[in-house]
């Protein structure tokens, strides 16, 4: 995650270093930097192995079947993973397509707008305080308010407009895909906003003048040269807020209806993978049920690290650079 | 949370006002030969279900004897399960005993002993507009079709020909069940295991089950909330949830053909039916009898049969001796039932096989 400011220090540290004599200050400083690193690394492979070991009993009985399998039966022992994939990606995608339009609108005009500068302040604050609700509580707030409004009000407007399209037919609860997705939109706006303004913001002055003094409007200057400089930046900014929407747990199971489904109603109750590791780990009795638990905490780190690496070669070929996470 | 707090002043408002109501113990155990426990903090992990009774029952115990301090974790049975096999707590709690392989992990099923805790039942609560408590009938072949997904809508002919007296709405049944692993699903799904042979070859009976219908809520009290807030829910929740929240529940029919409204008493009464319950034997569900709630169950504690510790071993079996005679008062305050007689006598020879360095433990002959 921070790998992006660490990656920008780097080369200073190292070109600063390289033109004087080490001293034993620094020698110790370097020793001390490049530990840290190796303990990430360190930590990162122990975590991976840690996971896989147990998962093993679930992997040898499964194998790449465990991807395709809908069924999840305890009784059984016959498990797979489908559903909790899809329902982890829906929610997450559902998630950005109200985040992004609604954090863009946000960043910028805290980061551009300086007619309404005694708004910014109170925006900020909100901003932060949104940030700092645990996850929990927004849950309880989603289980006991959100889920309610969502089925008396929301659900049954979609329905009546857009009611043609398959994402929202058949019947509404109030818990399922569209209400967590609304849930985990709500988390990672505050990192959108934050991230974004700060990229924004970031974008030299010079640049902006230059546009306006070749006569272009506020908006042109922002669609043109502020948005296409801060790119790269707000594709991190859209990573990062795709990575915590992946992961979040508690609050999305208390309004998503815990159920292994796939459906292409968005009303549909469904699973997401961290779901269902914190709903049945207490009780998963036998090897091959925990493992399956652990198979699934495996699949969800493959899945973050394959949208980042996509993420993360969608911007090479756009900027033709390495891309900063942040 | 709420809960635990109402066991812990249901405990210290009996306590203070304490008498000698024995429920249902053996009369030839009263409180007079209670044996003084040496002193011992004990640990013990396992089942949320009888986590409230445990609570005010152990928080009395201490009272009594200010020496043993109890302190049990509801961590859930299979983590309990767990750390009694890595010997990091004194006792486990499951809603259901050991399958052989868990006590094998512990040392062979003869290394370790189980007894009954306490009893327990489950109600069918539901929020239909106009439909009041206890209103609702239902019957074993409407509650299998319900969850089976056959029965959608609250008018269902099926649902009408037992509800007579009610109008039943054309409203979509909206069925509400646990999404986290628990000894109460254990006990629904194994009670529609025994009165639908579908439900018994489709889904079969487990702590999570692959279910054919509904969404998932984790622990009773989102069970409880998400039926109150969703018009048109059933879903099964203990007996004490829906009474202290005072949600709606259904009459049950039971295997005589009576119906009955779950309580306390009917899971007792459910309970002798089954004289020769025992660990191997442990299921009471679906009980004939005029009185018996149908989906009702026991609630297990295990100790290993040797005790490495003297003082600690003795300390617990004294607890639980006590738990399961004088103790059982605290369990129908909570709504839990008190064990039934025959139960009360295979948990004291259970009691009475622990040992440590070859010498039995219990210093009480009855």
């Amino acid at each position: 995650m921070s790998q992006g400011t660490a990656g920008r220090v780097a080369p200073k540290l190292v070109a600063t270093s390289r033109q004087r004599p080490l001293i034993s200050g620094d020698r110790l400083f370097r020793a001390i930097a490049y530990g840290a690193a190796a303990l990430i690394m360190l930590i990162a492979a122990v975590f991976i192995v840690a996971l896989f070991i147990p998962a093993l009993p679930a992997i040898t009985k499964f194998g790449l079947g465990f991807f395709v399998s809908r069924t999840w039966d305890p009784v059984r022992v016959q498990f797979g993973a489908l559903p909790a994939i899809y329902g982890t990606l829906v929610t997450s995608a559902i998630a950005l397509l109200i985040a992004f339009p609604v954090g863009m609108g946000a960043a910028l005009f805290l980061a551009e707008d300086a007619r309404l500068r005694l708004l910014r302040g109170p925006l900020s604050f909100a901003i932060e305080l949104l940030a700092g609700i645990p996850s929990v509580v927004i849950g309880l707030w989603a289980f006991f308010i959100l889920t309610p409004l969502m089925r008396d009000n929301v659900d049954p407007f979609l329905k009546q407009t857009l009611g043609f399209l398959p994402f929202f037919q058949g019947s509404a609860s109030g818990y399922g895909f569209l209400t967590a997705g609304v849930v985990l939109a709500i988390m990672v706006l505050p990192i959108m906003i934050a991230l974004s303004r700060d990229v924004i913001r970031a974008v030299p002055l010079a640049l902006r003048e230059a546009s306006l003094a070749l006569g272009a409007t506020d908006a042109e200057t922002i669609w043109s040269v502020v948005l296409p400089y801060a790119r790269v930046g707000i594709t991190g900014a859209v990573l990062l807020s795709l990575g915590r929407a992946l992961g979040e747990t508690i609050a999305v199971t208390m309004v998503i209806g815990n159920r292994p489904e796939i459906s292409a109603s968005l009303f549909s109750t469904g699973y997401t993978l961290p779901s269902v590791i914190a709903n049945e780990f207490t009780e998963a009795v036998g090897n091959v049920y925990l493992g399956a638990l652990f198979y699934l905490g495996l699949v969800l780190v493959v899945i973050t690290i394959v949208v980042n690496v996509l993420a993360r070669l969608l911007v090479w070929r756009f900027t033709g650079s390495e891309p900063t996470a942040a | 949370m709420k809960r635990a707090l109402i066991a812990l002043f249901g405990g210290a408002i009996v306590l203070a006002g304490c008498g000698g109501n024995t429920a249902a113990t053996n009369p030839s155990t009263g409180s007079a030969n209670l044996p003084t426990p040496p002193g011992a903090s004990l640990t013990g992990a396992g089942a949320t279900f009888p986590q409230p009774f445990y609570a005010a029952a152990f928080f009395a115990y201490n009272k009594k004897f200010s020496q043993v301090t109890v302190n049990y974790q509801a961590v859930g049975s299979g983590a309990g399960i767990q750390q009694l096999t890595k010997k990091t707590v004194d006792f486990g709690a499951s809603d259901v005993p050991l399958k052989s392989s868990e006590a094998d992990a512990m040392g062979g099923s003869d290394k370790v002993v189980q007894l009954a805790g306490t009893l327990g039942t489950e109600s069918l609560a539901y929020n239909l507009q106009g439909v009041g408590g206890g209103q609702l009938k239902l019957t074993p072949d409407t509650i299998a079709g319900i969850f089976l997904g056959m029965i959608k809508k609250w008018n269902d002919p099926a649902l009408k020909a037992d509800n007579s007296g009610i109008s039943l709405p054309d409203q979509d049944i909206h069925v509400v069940h646990r999404s986290d692993g628990s000894g109460t699903t254990y006990i629904f799904s194994d009670y529609l295991s025994s009165v639908s042979s579908e439900w018994a070859s489709k889904v079969g009976r487990g702590k999570s089950v692959s279910w054919p219908v509904g969404q998932g809520a984790s622990g009773n009290a989102a069970v409880a909330t998400t039926i109150k807030q969703t018009p048109g829910a059933i879903g099964y929740v203990e007996l004490a949830y829906v009474l202290q929240t005072n949600m709606t529940q259904a009459t049950l029919k039971n295997k005589d053909g009576n119906f009955v409204l779950p309580s306390a008493a009917g899971a007792t009464a459910a309970a002798k039916q089954f004289a020769g319950a025992s660990p191997s034997q442990f299921s009471i569900v679906n009980a004939p009898g005029r009185d018996s709630a149908p989906i009702s169950g026991y609630s297990w504690l295990m100790l290993y049969k040797d005790q490495a510790n003297k003082a600690r071993g003795t300390a617990m079996v004294d607890l639980f001796y006590w738990l399961v005679t004088d103790g059982q008062q605290y369990a129908t305050n909570l709504h839990y039932a008190a064990l039934p007689g025959n139960m009360v006598s295979y948990d004291l020879a259970v009691l009475k096989s622990v040992t440590s360095g070859g010498t039995t433990l219990l210093s009480i002959s009855s």
